[in-house]
């Protein structure tokens, strides 16, 4: 294989710096994720993760050494592998997303990571982790001027801005349960090192009698504290997640792509075609609608930054907002009716819930919890949420767009051009065909695993009509 | 609409039996540990016998019904099937909307001449779409003429 001539260029030396960093991330984590039962596993962790420590630093010196890079304004040429070497050309017309990461480490050491996107696969294609952040700038604008020119530069494009009261505000409305319960998690594993002591702590807090009750009556009120305080910590970590991941956020439409640009700690810079958004996905929980506040997220065919295709557009806006807006991106109309589906999803999803609910409290409290049986007093919640599932389950097909509205707390509402269906699927489960009811679902390009666009429970009649019209209106309107 | 090669019913008994078996040495395993200790909560040999049960149950009958509910159709411009025993699945994947598609065959497969054929697409949800059991030769000649097919269109 041909060698890298001089003009190619070697990654930032601080490279090594970004490495050395994550070796002791990973040495810490390594240590402290160890199961402590008896300490020999945490000893033989440690071990392996200085084993691990020692035979990679070699090699991420080889492939520092190995990796090479060249810009022109025709391609990106990157030479890289230490056992099987590589050489990938990069043709910059079939660029499609250039852009710029900076984390906490990278910002302070001058660093960023270049990712670029090609048309042909979901991931990024070319990574150039770490290169100085001029040496970035000089390559995006270089692969930049080779694609279309893009008018987007000048100032009147139509964009969204989050000023800092805004992102304030849209940092209220947030709850993260995920980080608490990392935060549980790392208290365990603080207790299994010996550093903190939960019997302890609890004994103590107890014998605190902060309600100056009988120990034994303090218990409810504990457990209510904590509740609590799981609340605000669930509540506080959120509102800094938010704060941190949507810091600035400042969205720009081009004549072919979107500019966006946002982050407090890691600062994501990025371009986005048009083409490449797949539908739309607007989402709010119940206290954001009460304000009418909603988040626009795009699904895209890049997983850029890991966000599993679901790109955040506008993470806190008005209806209005969104309604002027995402249309430039993917033209589309809400109509003034929506359709529902049939009524007997209240019934299943009733029997669904009501077994649900009567197994698990006669389980429970056959073998472990007598007073679960008072768990069957929720019967009623689950018919209730039955019939709140069926008044927010309503779709449309409406100018070219299959529109459907699910979800009770947290409301999607999601708007796939029919143009971007991939594969049409109706599937009806046992319960379903007993009462003629089935799920439409449209498979699109980038959708998650769990989240995509369904009709649950149309009548099996509508279902089968609903599917020729869209799948005629697909024939006319796809390209190849 | 076509049926599926009835060879498959064997192929599907023997990856099922191949599948449930990895979790035999498991039960017999746990078995033997409660037969040597003192703890008798569990019969001798109940983990076993219950695999038994459940795995000779599921190979006897699952491939035969997942057979029974198998259709496809390569039609003008889709490839249609539907399948299912529990969950009844009807897709339909615009040939327009196919990337690339593989003719797949294991050593199960190929001792009884069968093939897979694998559509994918861009798609998340139905990304690889397989028909199964197919007569080796057939499978080819459904690939070739959905390239074929494609091809046509792009010209």
């Amino acid at each position: 294989m041909e060698a890298p001539s001089a003009k190619f260029r070697r990654l930032h030396p601080l490279t090594f710096v970004h490495y050395v960093f994550l070796a002791i991330v990973g040495f810490v984590f390594a240590a402290v994720s160890a199961p402590d039962y008896g300490g020999d596993a945490q000893r033989y962790s440690l071990i392996f993760a200085t084993f691990y420590a020692i035979a990679t630093g070699p090699y991420a010196i080889a492939k520092y050494i190995r990796f090479r890079y060249h810009v022109t304004s025709d391609e990106l040429v990157i030479h890289y592998g230490v056992f099987k070497r590589v050489r990938r050309n990069i043709p910059s017309e079939r660029i499609h997303t250039v852009s710029i990461e900076r984390n906490m480490l990278a910002r302070i050491l001058g660093t960023a990571v270049v990712r670029i996107e090609t048309a042909g696969t979901g991931e990024a294609e070319g990574n150039l982790s770490y290169i100085g952040v001029r040496e970035a700038e000089r390559i995006r604008n270089l692969l930049r001027t080779a694609q279309a020119p893009d008018p987007s530069e000048s100032p009147a494009s139509p964009s969204f801005f989050m000023p800092l009261k805004r992102v304030l505000l849209s940092s209220i409305y947030q709850f993260s349960l995920g980080i608490s319960a990392l935060l549980v998690g790392v208290f365990f594993q603080l207790e299994s090192l010996g550093i903190v002591d939960s019997r302890t702590l609890v004994t103590w807090l107890v014998e605190q009698n902060f309600f100056n009750e009988t120990i034994e009556n303090s218990w409810p009120l504990l457990v209510a504290l904590l509740l609590l305080v799981t609340l605000v910590l669930g509540w506080s970590l959120g509102f800094v997640q938010n704060l941190i991941r949507f810091y600035n956020f400042r969205i720009e439409l081009g004549a072919k792509k979107i500019r966006r640009k946002f982050g407090l700690i890691t600062l994501r810079e990025g371009t986005l075609p048009y083409k490449r958004v797949q539908s739309f996905l607007i989402r709010s929980n119940p206290l954001m609608r009460l304000h009418g506040w909603h988040r626009l997220e795009m699904q895209t065919l890049g997983l850029q930054s890991g966000e599993r295709g679901f790109q955040p557009g506008m993470p806190f806006a008005k209806w209005t907002e969104i309604i002027a807006l995402a249309p430039l991106i993917r033209p589309f109309t809400v109509p003034e009716t929506f359709m529902r589906v049939s009524r007997l999803t209240i019934r299943r999803r009733t029997l669904r819930y009501s077994l649900l609910i009567v197994l698990s409290s006669v389980v429970i409290s056959l073998f472990w919890w007598p007073p679960a049986l008072w768990g069957l007093c929720l019967l009623p919640a689950g018919w209730g949420l039955a019939w709140l599932q069926y008044l927010c389950h309503r779709w449309a097909h409406h100018d070219g767009n299959l529109l459907i509205r699910r979800r009770v707390f947290s409301q999607q509402f999601w708007v796939v051009p029919v143009e971007r269906f991939q594969a049409f699927e109706i599937t009806a489960t046992f319960f379903q065909r007993r009462l003629g009811l089935c799920t439409l679902i449209v498979d699109t390009a980038g959708a998650g695993d769990l989240r995509y666009p369904r009709i649950i429970d149309l009548k099996r009649e509508e279902a089968d009509r609903l599917l020729a019209e869209l799948y005629d209106a697909f024939q006319l309107e796809a390209t190849w | 609409m076509q049926i599926l090669d009835p060879a498959v019913i064997k192929v599907w008994t023997i990856k099922g039996a191949l599948r449930w078996g990895i979790l035999l040495p498991v039960c017999t395993t746990i078995d033997v540990i409660f037969f040597f200790s003192d703890n008798d909560t569990f019969l001798p040999g109940l983990w076993t016998g219950l695999l038994l049960v459940v795995c000779l149950a599921w190979i006897l009958i699952v491939p035969k019904l997942r057979y029974r509910y198998w259709r496809y159709e390569l039609r003008d411009e889709d490839l249609y099937a539907i399948r299912g025993i529990w969950n009844r699945v009807q897709t339909i994947v615009p040939l327009r909307r196919i990337q690339h598609l593989d003719v797949a065959q294991d050593l199960i497969e190929g001792n009884y001449d069968l093939a897979r054929l694998v559509v994918h697409t861009a798609g998340t949800r139905s990304t690889d779409m397989v028909v199964p059991g197919l007569p080796y030769d057939e499978a080819v000649q459904l690939r070739d003429k959905v390239r074929e097919f494609i091809a046509e269109y792009m010209d």
